[in-house]
């Protein structure tokens, strides 16, 4: 089933709150008049009631009644919505001023009857104050009119209660579709973006604070993927780029060999030259596929429990020929242990040696720190990188010095980035920093 | 010896092909799954090379019907596809190794004699030899001509692995792998500086040399007549 739109949920709200606060209003308004028109009541059948009783007074049988009759109905006259009923103290009746009055209440005192479709107060007292049997007075006042003036205004509350909650409703329903226009705004920037547009932002300035937020994060999303976006678009440019150079060498090499008969050695010669070429493009799809794995998240660390310390010193082992060709000193300081991937940890800190050897001068350290909270730092002596270069390490590609770019048929410039992915896929972050003649390579993973 | 390759495309058949026999094995070449199941459950093979992506059958309902069948063949499997569940299900469904494309030939000559070498008893030599190389592998002591060299233990490894496979071209990755335990492809020249330190130990001092450089390919240990 379909939700209820947010427009229409808020406008039945609305009206619905609406009716609840005028219905209460209208019901306390009608119980107070009610309460009003008693007091009333009761304040001019007292006071009648005191005027009769003195001018009755001294009456204690039927027959001295009949005698103050003429006077009393005089009285009465006056008044059409007035009747009294006067009874004995035995109960009979002594005098009716007109038929069909309703009975006498069962308790004394102010009573709201009913005869004949006519609605009646009526108030009882006896005649004579003091005597312990007296006769007994009782007044009816005629009340229809306050009933219907009653009913007229609870009618009139049913109506106002209708009406504004029908008028709150529908304002409610205008006042919600402005008030959420900027959600419609956020779903039409939402619907316009595509691979072609991603520069798209919501006008954070001009949300709503309640929505602002959203419209930030919306707006962080898309600038996300927009860098993503365009790394993507960059990284196959640059694959054809790195794949343009090799192919050309090998189309050209193998056309000039085929132009004319050659030696044997010359064929040989040129099957060699074009091998390096396969190799070092094998090399870059394989690296290549690798980052695209990560890329998916598909890069898997298979962890168990590591000592670093002898990762480390493998590492050292390994590269400890090279680094002695070129004069350079390899130390090891502190360890750690991490549930990590073994192969993939080797592979990422291969790399940074790797680089570190390439870019140490003869006669400078490489430095290996582990600390156990926990991260590793590959330091190496050398010249400064560039504050731009650094943040730039680790993008596909890049190397520092664009004369190695063209021809170098060794290095394609993905290594630090397989480290970072790497690194990433254990949980963990990676920077490059350049201080004090020292230029450092700083892993965190989480402990 | 016979080696089936189960492979549909044609060039790369006939390259593997080519390649394996040159090396010196008899081979059969299947270009679709169907006709590569008859021949592996038919034919007396001693390794299977089998491309993941065939029509007809694939290579790993292949595998399952060679394992079904009781055969303990070793498998050896070329993939175009590196995903992680590829390479688990391979391995559960009984594949010994697993090659991504592209690979070198090298690689895959290295990775089929490790497979073949797995079944048979492994040698209780105490001492390799190759001319007049000794290796004492008790007492980790390396002569050349009656002459003790001094070895470090990384090199006394590598020069082990290329006696124990003495004429076998030994591509770098493998080497890296067997004596460093180092899994990965990488563009350094790390074994290429541990050979010419070996050289040096070993062949500079000689005319004979048994320390040889196939290029592109790998390094070779054996004795070769000028």
């Amino acid at each position: 089933m379909r939700r209820l739109s947010l427009g229409s949920r808020l406008a039945l709200l609305f009206a619905a709150c609406t009716a609840a606060v005028s219905l209460t209003a209208g019901l306390l308004f009608s119980h107070a008049s009610k309460h009003h028109f008693v007091e009333l009541d009761q304040q001019l059948l007292g006071a009648r009631l005191s005027q009769l009783r003195s001018q009755l007074a001294g009456v204690d049988s039927a027959d001295k009644l009949a005698a103050r009759l003429p006077a009393l109905r005089g009285e009465l006259s006056h008044q059409a919505d007035l009747a009294l009923r006067i009874r004995g103290a035995e109960g009979e009746l002594w005098f009716q001023s007109r038929p069909g009055l309703p009975e006498d209440a069962v308790q004394p005192g102010l009573a709201t009857l009913r005869a004949d479709s006519v609605d009646y107060r009526s108030l009882s007292v006896p005649l004579d104050e003091h005597a312990e049997h007296a006769a007994q007075l009782t007044l009816f006042l005629d009340i229809t009119h306050h009933q219907h003036f009653l009913q007229g205004m609870q009618r009139l509350i049913w109506l106002t209660v209708g009406l504004s909650a029908l008028a709150t409703a529908l304002l409610g329903a205008w006042a919600a579709r402005r008030g959420l226009r900027p959600l419609r705004q956020i779903g039409e920037v939402a619907a316009s973006v595509s691979a072609h547009s991603l520069t798209t932002r919501l006008p954070v300035a001009q949300m709503p604070e309640e929505l602002a937020q959203l419209a930030s994060t919306v707006n962080a999303m898309l600038q996300r993927l927009d860098d993503a976006f365009q790394r993507l678009s960059a990284f196959s440019a640059d694959i054809a780029h790195e794949l343009r150079t090799p192919l050309s060498n090998l189309l050209t090499h193998t056309q000039v060999t085929l132009t004319r008969p050659r030696s044997l050695e010359e064929y040989r010669e040129a099957l060699h030259g074009n091998l390096e070429e396969l190799q070092w493009m094998a090399q870059l799809v394989n690296d290549m596929l690798y980052l695209a794995k990560a890329d998916h998240g598909l890069l898997m660390p298979n962890r168990q429990p590591l000592e670093l310390a002898a990762e480390v010193d493998a590492l050292l082992d390994y590269y400890a020929a090279l680094a002695e060709e070129s004069d350079v000193q390899l130390l090891r300081e502190g360890a750690a242990t991490i549930e990590g991937d073994r192969h993939m940890l080797r592979r990422a800190l291969s790399n940074l040696l790797d680089n570190a050897l390439r870019f140490t001068p003869q006669g400078g350290t490489i430095k290996v720190s582990l600390t156990a909270g926990l991260s590793i730092t590959v330091a190496n002596t050398g010249p400064a990188i560039e504050a731009g270069a650094l943040q730039r390490l680790f993008d596909r590609f890049y190397r520092a010095d664009p004369a190695r770019r063209e021809g170098s048929s060794e290095h394609a410039g993905l290594g630090l980035a397989i480290t970072r992915s790497i690194v990433q896929a254990h949980g963990g972050g990676i920077r490059a920093e350049c201080e004090g003649g020292w230029t450092r390579f700083v892993i965190n993973l989480p402990g | 010896m016979k080696l089936l390759i189960v492979e549909d495309q044609a060039k790369t058949g006939h390259y593997l092909r080519q390649g394996l026999s040159e090396a010196g094995f008899a081979t059969e070449l299947a270009a679709d799954g169907e006709t590569g199941l008859h021949l592996a459950l038919t034919g007396d093979h001693a390794l299977l090379i089998l491309d993941v992506m065939l029509p007809g059958r694939d290579g790993w309902q292949i595998l399952q019907a060679v394992r079904q069948a009781g055969l303990e063949t070793p498998v050896l499997f070329l993939t175009a596809r590196d995903a992680v569940e590829d390479r688990v299900h391979g391995l559960e469904l009984g594949a010994d190794d697993y090659l991504v494309k592209p690979f070198a030939f090298s690689e895959l000559l290295a990775r089929v004699r490790s497979l073949l070498r797995r079944g048979a008893s492994p040698s209780l030599d105490t001492t390799l030899t190759l001319a007049d190389l000794r290796l004492d592998l008790i007492r980790r002591r390396a002569e050349r001509a009656g002459q003790r060299i001094d070895l470090t233990a990384k090199e006394f490894a590598l020069l082990e692995l290329l006696l124990r496979r003495q004429g076998e071209v030994l591509p770098k990755s493998l080497i890296a792998s067997q004596v460093w335990d180092m899994n990965f492809d990488s563009d350094t020249n790390v074994i290429e500086v541990a050979i010419r330190r070996l050289r040096l130990k070993i062949d500079d001092a000689h005319r004979n040399k048994l320390i040889h450089t196939v290029r592109g390919m790998g390094y070779v240990l054996e004795e070769r007549q000028d």
